[in-house]
């Protein structure tokens, strides 16, 4: 009753009436006034918060349970299943920081979008196992109450990983692996290829795994605002900002063997906002760096790689950003609609895009190669001197192609063994990590994000043990190394 | 009592003229000693009240409170010194101040003997208390509570200056040990029903009511420690104090006047109690528990037999001793995990088992185990209200083991379990917090082999 009074009274008054309706905007901005002293009121009545001053809804709470670095589709897959997770409803205030709300530079969006359960890895192809059933049931999961389900453009078609002769034993291996764990798998005879997709060239294959259920690919930027939407139904707030700096402070403890480590605790995450200076402590208890690519940074503001190299308290998180390029191309001769995600053994990959005889595919880089991931510029002279020639070799058909367009993205590239960093780290304790998945996170973010939030809330693994791939494995040396990484 | 007022007048000085490495210690030991001055006032010589002077008195049902209040202010000091390391010399001093200006007010409330002047101070004590609410509570929230505090309190007691006025219009005096003597029985007319409620609302927004209960976990859980401790303590009492002393002037029309809020405590003790299992977040579940202690408290004043007076004044000091030292307990996980969240701060018996005892007496205090005076005062109104109506047994039992269950989920989802991995780092028990825990513990463990001190002025 109070505001309808406030409304009659400060709407169009027979001043307002006369000096607003002039087009092209009266020199007083009646309007503009109206609607700010309005939105004042609004904040002062009680349930809202309020600042004397001036509108502060822009800036993160004073105070959150959880802190998410990185608002992409790990962050949001941790903000999810920590919501999801958690015993009363309501008990958590998680917060994800993201700095870029176009996500124009964000690994998940400028990825290909495939999934496969072909690892060597048994827990990378139990996490897939997962991510393709959330995938498929993703309108279970992820449904809001009136708005529209998720479409996420799953294509079905399956991925083809080629082999060498050097490289068939260890196919043959990872395809028993992968069948273990519940993949559907076959493999493929150089003969069975011909027969099967006629457009193959098998000079030099010695061996081919098909998979034949839950692989394929799907559109990354509809899960990101599925995800996104969920999340948000389920009170996550979100905030447009960076993190610049954490408050933290250490404890200088001896463990059992008379070693002295430095044990951190981080206790408030400065979020800057946006184009300005200002900034907003936010007390936290939690830490979670899914920064991506960017996650190497995030962890060295925490204090994380200090140190003497060789000791704990000196290891690094070793991610850092590496450019990939991808390239559309369009052939009119091409395979057709039942085209697999085919992986050359020289790394080459491609897959088909759309209906109209587009494929997508690249390369990735060896290490001399590496481009500067300074930018997001394309380099085409690499489609020509790489990707072309042995995309080519394999399929005949592709000799004739006409380059559509081309974009980079960056990997969140783990430099020790190319599989991603879960969990705590054992000095900064409450810092946990999503992160450096190094081209496959895409893929696994929904496992992953339930992994972590199992740790977090439980403090254990309980679906999918992913202690391998801890950060102590650093320190200790320990790679999980994946043989078939593109 | 101007033995125990100027002492306290001059803490403030105290506080201001210190060196900065000494205000803690200076505030801490003097407003220690001030309390042990109050002690004496627990040792009542007659049926009749201890009388200072024109304005000032105390009997048994003032003493202890008034005990209580003096008590508090060492522990508040104590319990406050972590969360104000960081502030500016100034800004500790202004809150040594404000709270030592909350003491004062308390103290000359509970021994007022003149209405007015006990209305004026109930007020007096809003200022401070939302001082230290808005300024050094912890989140943007807290304009919020302290807003919904403030107008919850001031609307709800206007009218009883409207009332006071009018009995001292129509007796002659406030002065409140005549006019137990003065007092004449009111009849049944919509004048007298008004001025009924209108000298009743006042305190029932303070104890809460469970209908006007709104602002108590807001105000609770957004407050500061030192704000929470005093709240939970005292300001609650002030309600149920308030309710004991109007009483008199109110009968027999509190015989029928009184049926809806007897009913609303009644329910309400229940609710508020199946909230608490509900609760996510520490403070907040205290803060109901709250609630449904002062809904006992309120049955009972308002059945008004003797034995329902003793056990209100014994539940009140049970919970003002086991409240605040709850609120320490949280606020001492608070600040090492810096965050409320129950369940993000699990399995702290192994690696603080210290605190976990105090943890354990708290809570066995709160749930009312024998023999503590929380039992006594619990049993008392329970006896008065089965003799004033057979049903409300049923409720009464059913809140007690309600309020068993939530204690005891408290417990298990703060000390046992598995550790998460960031609770692993937190800094052992300080020194401080042990003697904060000690020092609310031990009055309480001594009143339950003595417990006649605060069984009130029937006794």
């Amino acid at each position: 009753m109070l505001r309808r009074a406030l409304l009659l009274g400060l709407g169009r008054g027979p001043l307002g009436r006369g000096l607003g309706t002039h087009r092209g905007g009266s020199t007083l901005d009646w309007d503009g006034k109206v609607s700010e002293i309005k939105k004042k009121i609004q904040s002062i009545l009680p349930g809202g918060t309020w600042d004397p001053l001036y509108d502060t809804s822009y800036l993160p709470p004073e105070r959150a349970d959880v802190v998410i670095v990185g608002g992409g589709v790990l962050g949001l897959s941790v903000a999810y299943w920590l919501k999801k997770l958690e015993k009363p409803r309501g008990a958590i205030r998680v917060l994800v920081v993201e700095r870029d709300h176009t996500y124009s530079r964000a690994s998940t969006v400028l990825s290909v979008g495939g999934i496969r359960q072909q690892f060597s890895v048994p827990e990378n192809v139990q996490l897939s196992l997962f991510s393709i059933d959330f995938l498929r049931n993703i309108n279970e999961y992820l449904a809001v109450v009136d708005d529209p389900p998720l479409d996420i453009q799953f294509n079905p078609s399956g991925y083809l990983l080629l082999a060498s002769e050097k490289g068939a034993a260890i196919m043959e291996n990872n395809v028993k692996v992968q069948r273990q764990e519940g993949a559907k798998v076959s493999l493929m005879s150089p003969e069975q290829l011909r027969n099967k997709f006629p457009w193959i060239n098998t000079e030099g294959v010695a061996l081919a795994s098909y998979g034949m259920e839950q692989e394929g690919w799907f559109d990354p930027w509809s899960l990101l605002q599925g995800l996104r939407r969920k999340v948000q139904s389920m009170g996550v707030l979100f905030c447009h900002g960076e993190v610049t700096r954490f408050v933290s402070s250490s404890n200088h403890v001896e463990t059992a063997s008379g070693e002295k480590v430095n044990l951190k605790r981080i206790h408030e995450v400065h979020v800057k906002i946006d184009q300005s200076l200002e900034y907003q402590p936010v007390e936290c208890a939690i830490v979670i760096n899914a920064a991506g690519a960017w996650s190497g940074q995030v962890a060295e503001l925490a204090g994380i790689g200090k140190g003497p190299p060789g000791t704990l308290q000196g290891t690094k998180l070793p991610v850092e950003l590496r450019k990939r390029y991808v390239y559309l191309w369009h052939c009119p001769q091409g395979p057709g609609l039942e085209t697999p995600f085919v992986i050359d053994p020289s790394g080459t990959y491609f897959r088909r895009e759309g209906l109209g005889q587009n494929y997508l595919g690249g390369c990735s880089p060896t290490e001399e190669e590496e481009p500067d991931p300074g930018n997001l510029e394309v380099d085409h002279d690499f489609f020509q001197d790489r990707v072309w020639p042995t995309l080519a070799q394999r399929v005949p058909a592709f000799e004739s192609l006409k380059v559509r367009s081309a974009w980079a993205g960056y990997y969140d590239y783990n430099t020790f063994d190319q599989n991603g960093v879960v969990g705590p780290h054992p000095l900064v304790l409450n810092m946990y990590f999503a992160t450096g998945f190094s081209g496959h996170g895409l893929q696994q973010a929904p496992a992953v994000g339930r992994a972590v939030a199992e740790m977090v809330l439980e403090g254990h693994f309980k679906t999918i043990n992913l202690s391998s791939f801890l950060f102590s494995r650093f320190y200790l040396g320990e790679k999980v190394q994946e043989h078939n990484i593109i | 009592m101007l033995k125990i007022i100027i002492p306290t007048t001059m803490l403030i000085p105290l506080t201001w003229l210190s060196k900065s490495n000494m205000i803690w210690i200076n505030s801490t030991t003097h407003s220690l000693l001030i309390s042990l001055i109050s002690l004496s006032y627990l040792n009542q010589f007659s049926d009749n009240s201890l009388n200072f002077s024109l304005l000032f008195f105390s009997d048994p049902l003032s003493a202890p409170l008034l005990a209580l209040t003096t008590w508090l202010l060492p522990l508040m000091l104590t319990a406050s010194q972590n969360h104000l390391s960081k502030e500016t010399i100034a800004r500790k001093k202004l809150y040594i101040t404000m709270l030592t200006l909350l003491q004062l007010f308390l103290i000359m409330t509970f021994t007022a003997t003149e209405l007015i002047m006990f209305y004026i101070l109930f007020e007096a004590t809003l200022a401070p208390t939302l001082i230290i609410i808005t300024r050094w509570g912890n989140q943007t929230e807290r304009l919020n509570a302290g807003l919904y505090f403030l107008f919850y309190t001031l609307v709800g007691s206007l009218p009883l200056l409207i009332a006071l006025l009018y009995i001292q219009n129509t007796t002659g005096s406030l002065n409140f040990l005549i006019a137990q003597y003065w007092v004449k029985p009111i009849s049944t007319t919509w004048s007298n029903i008004f001025l009924w409620l209108a000298c009743m609302m006042a305190f029932m927004v303070k104890m809460p009511l469970y209908g006007l209960h709104l602002w108590l976990p807001k105000a609770h859980v957004e407050a500061p420690i030192a704000g929470s401790m005093v709240l939970a303590a005292v300001l609650l009492k002030l309600g149920g104090y308030g309710m004991m002393r109007i009483t008199v002037l109110l009968n027999p029309l509190t015989g029928q006047m009184a049926y809806p809020f007897l009913m609303l405590s009644l329910w309400g003790m229940i609710m508020t109690s199946s909230i608490c299992l509900r609760q996510t977040d520490l403070k907040s579940l205290i803060a109901y528990s709250s609630v449904s202690h002062m809904a006992l408290v309120i049955v009972a004043v308002l059945i008004q037999t003797p034995w329902s007076y003793m056990g209100a004044t014994a539940l009140m000091i049970a919970h003002g001793l086991t409240s605040s030292m709850l609120f320490c307990l949280a606020n001492s996980n608070y600040e090492r995990v810096h965050s409320r969240t129950m369940i993000l701060a699990r399995g702290l018996q192994t690696l603080l088992p210290l605190m976990a005892a105090w943890w354990l007496l708290a809570s066995l205090a709160n749930l009312a185990l024998p023999p503590t005076i929380n039992l006594l005062g619990e049993l008392f109104v329970m006896m008065a209200s089965f003799s004033w109506s057979n049903t409300t047994i049923a409720l009464m039992g059913t809140n007690i083991i309600i309020t068993a269950l939530y204690s005891l989920y408290m417990l298990i989802t703060t000390l046992r379990g598995k550790q998460t991995d960031h609770v692993k780092n937190i800094k052992p028990s300080f020194t401080r917090e042990n003697a904060l825990m000690a020092l609310h513990l031990l009055p309480l463990l001594l009143l339950s082999l003595n417990p006649k001190i605060v069984l009130g002025p029937i006794h």
